[in-house]
C-alpha cells in the first residue's frame, strides 16, 4: 500500500486513520466488537498452547460423549469420575521358583522336564461408579522357547467372586511377542464374555465397588527333557473411561471438544478474512472500473452483476464444492467469486459521483492517466466504504462457510464449528443430549461473527454520514 | 412502462439462458463425474455393450453443442427428464415435493413479516426507546445468528429435552385419516421449523422496517407535515409510512430467492419432505437430471423475483412511475 501513496498523501492518510481512530474510540458499540475478536484472535493464535491434543487426531481421551469436567459440581453428576489409568502390580500367587523378576514387568523363565504354571494376580480397589467403558492392555514376549508349549489366559473377577474369561492366547511352541488389547466396546471381546452385544459391558462388570482381581495364568508343557522357555508380561494396565473430560467434554469419537472450538477459531478467522478481502477486492475493482470508465466495460460488468445476483447460491456452491471437491480453499474461492456483486454496485455508485468532482477534472487536465486518477484519486475515496463493507463481509463468509459445512459439504480435514454441529446432528449429539457438544460451536460462531458486526456497524456509523446519530 | 417491461423481460431471459449455460458447464462440460456412471454404477456387473447403448440413450456420444442445444431446449420447454435415483419423471417428482417446501415457507415468511415490520415501525416511532434499542439488537444478531444453529437449540430443547414437538417429518406415519386430524398434525409437525425461522429473521425485517421509516421521517416534506400542526400519528402513517412501502415490497420480493435457498437447511434439519432436501439427496447421489432442473427452476424464481420487485417499486412509487413513462 505505501507505494501506492506519496510521501504527502501517506501523511496524509495516517493522520485520516487516527482521526478515524479518534472517532471510532466513541463508539462503544465498536469497541466491545473489537475487544471480541481480539478475544478470537488469541484464542487462533495461540490453540497449540491451549490444549495439549490435535484437533483431527487424538487417542481415546474418555468415554464417548463425555460431559464437561465442571458438571460434577452438580448433586446429580457429583459420582462421574475422570479417565482413570490403573497400572499393574503384579503379585505371585503360585509358582514362585519360576518367576526372576516380578513387579510392573514380570519375567518367567521355565526350565524343567515338568509341566509347570505361574499365577500371577493384580488387585484392584475399585471405589467409585461403573465406566461405561474401559480397556485393559498388555504385552507379553515369549523368547528363548526350546521344546515347550505355553499358553497364557487373563481372567478377571469381581468383588463377589464371578468369575470372566478376559482373554486366553493359544497353545504356542515359538517366539512371540504381541501387544494385546481388550476393549469394552469391541463386538469380539463382548461376545467373548457371553454377553449380548448391546449390552454395556463396562457398566455390567464393574457393577459394585470393591477389590476386582487380575488373575494371568502362564501354562508351560515340556515336549522333551531340555525344554526351556521365558515369558515377559509388561506394560500392563487398566484404564477405565471418564464420564466427564476436560472443560468441554467429548464427542462421539471421544474426541476433546475444546480443541475442535478453539482450533475452529482458527479456521473460521482465515476462512472469513480470506474470502471477505478477495471478495471486497473484485468488488473494488469492478466497481471502480466500471463507474470510471463506463461505456463496454461498464454495461457488460452490470450484467456479470445482473446474472450473479439471480444465481441460487447456496445450492449453487453446494453443487460446485460437491463436484471439485470439499476442499476449504475452493470453499474460500468460490465464496468470494460468488459473493463481490452488492459491493461493485455501491462502489460503481460512488466512483460515478467522485469523477465529477473537480479535482479529478483538474487531474486529467494536467494530463493523468485514466489508471492514475482510479488508483490515485478514486480508490483512496472509496476505501472507508469499501473496508466497512469488507468487515460486514466477514461474518457473511462465516456463516456460508458453517452452512456448506453443517450441510455435511465442508472439508473433511479441517476442523471447523460447522462440521462439529453436523457431527453433532448426524451422530447422536442429540439422542444423548450432548448440549456441551452442541452449544458451543454454535456459540462461537456467533460470537465471532457479532464482533464483525458490530465493528462494521460503527465503521458504517463513520463513514455513512447519513447513519449518525442525531443525539 | 410497456417499453420498459419489454425490455426487462428480454434482459431477464437472456440472464436466464446464461445461467442455464453455467448449469450445462457445470453438469456436463467440467464435471469430473459421469452421469451414466451414476446410472449404472460399475459396481452392477454391465456389459461394455450396454454401457455404450446407454450412453447413446442418455445423448452422450453426440459431440457438445449437439448436446447444448438439446439441453436448452428440454430446458427451456420444462422438459427436465427422469430421476437417474428414483427413474421418475421430475417434473412429478417436484409436484410432490412442492406443497411441503410452499407450506413452510409461505406460513414462515406471512408470520415473519408480520412480526417484524410491525417492530420495525414502532421501534421507528420512539426512536432512542428500549425498544427502538431491542430492534436494533435483533437485527444485528440476525447477521451474527445462523438460524440453523437456532433450530438446533430449539429442537435439542422441544423435541428432545422436553418432548412436545416431533424430531421429524411433514406428519405422522401412519398419517391420520381424517382430514382434520391430519391439518392438525401438519400443523403440529410445522410449527417448530416456522416459529424457528421467525425467530431467526424478525431482527433482519425490524432492523429494515426502521431504517427506511427513519430515512422516510428526515425528508423535508415531513418537517413541513409537522410544521403544518399536524398529530404525529398522521406523520407517521399517513405521511411517512406511505413512502416506505415501496422499499418494503421490493425487499419482501427480493428476499423470496434467499428464503427459498436457506429452507434446504431447514428442511434437512427437520426432514421435511421438500425441494431442498431433495436437492441435497440428488447432490449426494450425483442425480443430476434433479440437480440441474432445481437450480434452473431456482434461477427461474430469483429472475421473476427480481422482476417483480422492480415494477412493483415502479408501480408503488408515483416518482418512479413518472420517470419510467419518459
Amino acid at each position: 500500500m505505501a507505494s501506492l501513496f506519496s510521501k504527502n498523501a501517506r501523511i496524509v492518510l495516517v493522520r485520516r486513520i487516527k482521526g478515524f481512530w479518534e472517532e471510532f474510540r466513541t463508539k462503544k458499540v465498536g469497541l466491545f466488537g473489537l475487544g471480541l475478536l481480539l478475544v478470537y484472535v488469541f484464542f487462533a493464535l495461540t490453540a497449540q498452547w491451549l490444549t495439549p491434543y490435535d484437533p483431527m487426531s487424538q487417542p481415546r481421551l474418555a468415554q464417548s460423549y463425555a460431559m464437561p469436567e465442571w458438571v460434577t459440581l452438580f448433586p446429580q453428576y457429583r459420582d462421574y469420575v475422570k479417565t482413570r489409568e490403573w497400572p499393574f502390580n503384579w503379585e505371585i500367587q503360585s509358582g514362585d521358583k519360576f518367576v526372576t523378576g516380578w513387579g510392573s514387568t514380570v519375567n518367567i523363565a521355565f526350565n524343567t522336564a515338568t509341566p509347570a504354571e505361574v499365577k500371577l494376580v493384580n488387585k484392584v480397589d475399585f471405589q467409585q461408579i461403573a465406566p461405561n467403558e474401559f480397556f485393559s492392555k498388555f504385552r507379553y514376549e515369549a523368547a528363548n522357547i526350546q521344546n515347550a508349549e505355553y499358553s497364557l489366559t487373563l481372567e478377571f473377577i469381581t468383588p463377589n467372586g464371578t468369575r470372566y474369561r478376559f482373554w486366553t492366547s493359544p497353545t504356542s511352541s515359538e517366539d512371540e511377542a504381541e501387544d494385546v488389547n481388550l476393549d469394552s466396546k469391541n463386538p469380539i471381546f463382548i461376545l467373548g464374555l457371553g454377553f449380548p452385544l448391546q449390552r454395556n459391558v463396562g457398566r455390567a462388570i464393574f457393577d459394585l465397588k470393591g477389590e476386582y482381581t487380575f488373575g494371568m495364568m502362564v501354562q508351560y508343557r515340556p515336549l522333551s527333557s531340555s525344554a526351556h522357555s521365558e515369558v515377559v508380561i509388561k506394560e500392563a494396565k487398566l484404564v477405565t473411561m471418564g464420564q466427564v473430560h476436560g472443560i468441554l467434554g467429548t464427542d462421539y469419537l471421544a474426541k476433546d471438544i475444546f480443541t475442535g472450538l478453539i482450533y475452529g477459531a482458527r479456521m473460521s478467522l482465515t476462512i472469513g478474512l480470506l474470502a471477505a478481502i478477495v471478495g471486497t477486492s473484485i468488488g473494488i475493482f469492478v466497481g471502480v472500473a466500471s463507474g470510471y470508465l463506463g461505456g463496454y466495460v461498464d454495461e457488460i460488468a452490470m450484467r456479470i452483476v445482473d446474472i450473479l445476483i439471480c444465481l441460487p447460491l447456496l445450492p449453487l456452491l453446494l453443487a460446485l464444492v460437491y463436484l471439485y471437491g470439499r476442499n476449504v480453499f475452493y470453499i474460500v474461492v468460490f465464496i468470494a467469486v460468488f459473493g463481490w456483486q452488492g459491493l461493485a454496485r455501491i462502489i460503481r455508485a460512488q466512483t460515478l459521483s467522485i469523477r465529477e468532482a473537480a479535482y479529478i477534472d483538474t487531474a486529467r487536465a494536467s494530463g493523468a492517466g485514466g489508471f492514475y486518477i482510479m488508483l490515485r484519486h478514486i480508490v483512496p475515496n472509496i476505501i472507508p466504504v469499501a473496508f466497512a463493507s469488507m468487515v460486514l463481509a466477514v461474518p457473511g463468509a462465516i456463516l456460508f462457510e458453517a452452512a456448506l459445512s453443517f450441510l455435511g459439504f465442508g472439508d473433511p480435514s479441517v476442523p471447523t464449528w460447522g462440521m462439529m454441529l453436523q457431527h453433532a446432528f448426524s451422530f447422536g449429539g442429540f439422542t444423548h443430549l450432548a448440549w456441551w457438544w452442541i452449544i458451543p460451536p454454535g456459540l462461537a460462531i456467533i460470537g465471532l461473527c457479532l464482533a464483525f458486526v458490530f465493528i462494521g456497524y460503527a465503521f458504517d456509523e463513520i463513514v455513512n454520514p447519513r447513519l449518525r446519530r442525531r443525539r | 412502462m410497456r417499453d420498459y417491461l419489454v425490455k426487462r423481460i428480454i434482459v431477464s431471459l437472456l440472464v436466464l439462458w446464461i445461467v442455464a449455460s453455467l448449469n450445462f458447464i457445470i453438469f456436463q462440460v467440467v464435471s469430473p463425474i459421469n452421469p451414466v456412471d451414476t446410472f449404472a454404477p460399475s459396481s452392477l456387473d454391465i456389459e461394455p455393450g450396454q454401457l455404450e447403448r446407454l450412453r447413446d440413450v442418455f445423448g452422450m456420444n453426440d459431440p457438445l453443442h449437439i448436446r447444448y442445444l438439446k439441453y436448452t431446449r428440454n430446458m427451456f420447454t420444462f422438459e427436465f427428464g427422469i430421476s437417474f435415483i428414483s427413474r421418475r419423471p421430475v417434473v412429478e417428482e417436484i409436484a410432490q415435493r412442492l406443497p411441503a417446501t410452499v407450506l413452510l415457507l409461505g406460513s414462515a415468511t406471512i408470520a415473519v413479516i408480520l412480526v417484524g415490520v410491525p417492530l420495525g415501525i414502532l421501534a421507528a416511532s420512539k426512536r432512542g426507546s428500549k425498544l427502538d434499542v431491542t430492534a436494533i439488537g435483533a437485527g444485528l444478531f440476525t447477521y451474527g445468528v445462523p438460524v440453523f444453529y437456532i433450530q438446533l437449540l430449539f429442537m435439542l430443547a422441544l423435541s428432545y429435552y422436553i418432548r412436545i414437538f416431533p424430531v421429524r417429518g411433514l406428519y405422522s406415519i401412519p398419517a391420520p385419516t381424517n382430514p382434520f386430524t391430519f391439518m392438525g398434525d401438519v400443523a403440529w409437525h410445522i410449527a417448530l421449523p416456522v416459529l424457528t425461522l421467525v425467530v431467526g429473521g424478525f431482527g433482519g425485517w425490524a432492523l429494515y422496517t426502521r431504517n427506511v421509516l427513519l430515512d422516510a421521517l428526515t425528508q423535508d416534506y415531513i418537517v413541513t407535515a409537522r410544521a403544518k400542526g399536524l398529530s404525529e400519528r398522521t406523520v407517521l402513517y399517513r405521511h411517512a409510512f406511505r413512502s416506505t412501502l415501496p422499499p418494503i415490497v421490493t425487499i419482501i420480493a427480493l428476499s423470496i430467492p434467499g428464503i427459498i435457498t436457506g429452507a434446504m437447511i431447514t428442511e434437512y434439519i427437520f426432514t421435511l419432505p421438500g425441494i431442498g432436501r431433495w436437492y441435497l439427496d440428488a447432490l449426494t447421489q450425483a442425480d443430476y437430471p434433479v440437480l440441474q432442473t432445481v437450480l434452473f427452476l431456482y434461477a427461474i424464481l430469483t429472475i421473476i423475483c427480481n422482476l417483480i420487485a422492480d415494477l412493483l417499486y415502479g408501480v408503488l412509487d408515483p416518482r418512479i412511475r413518472v420517470g419510467m413513462r419518459r
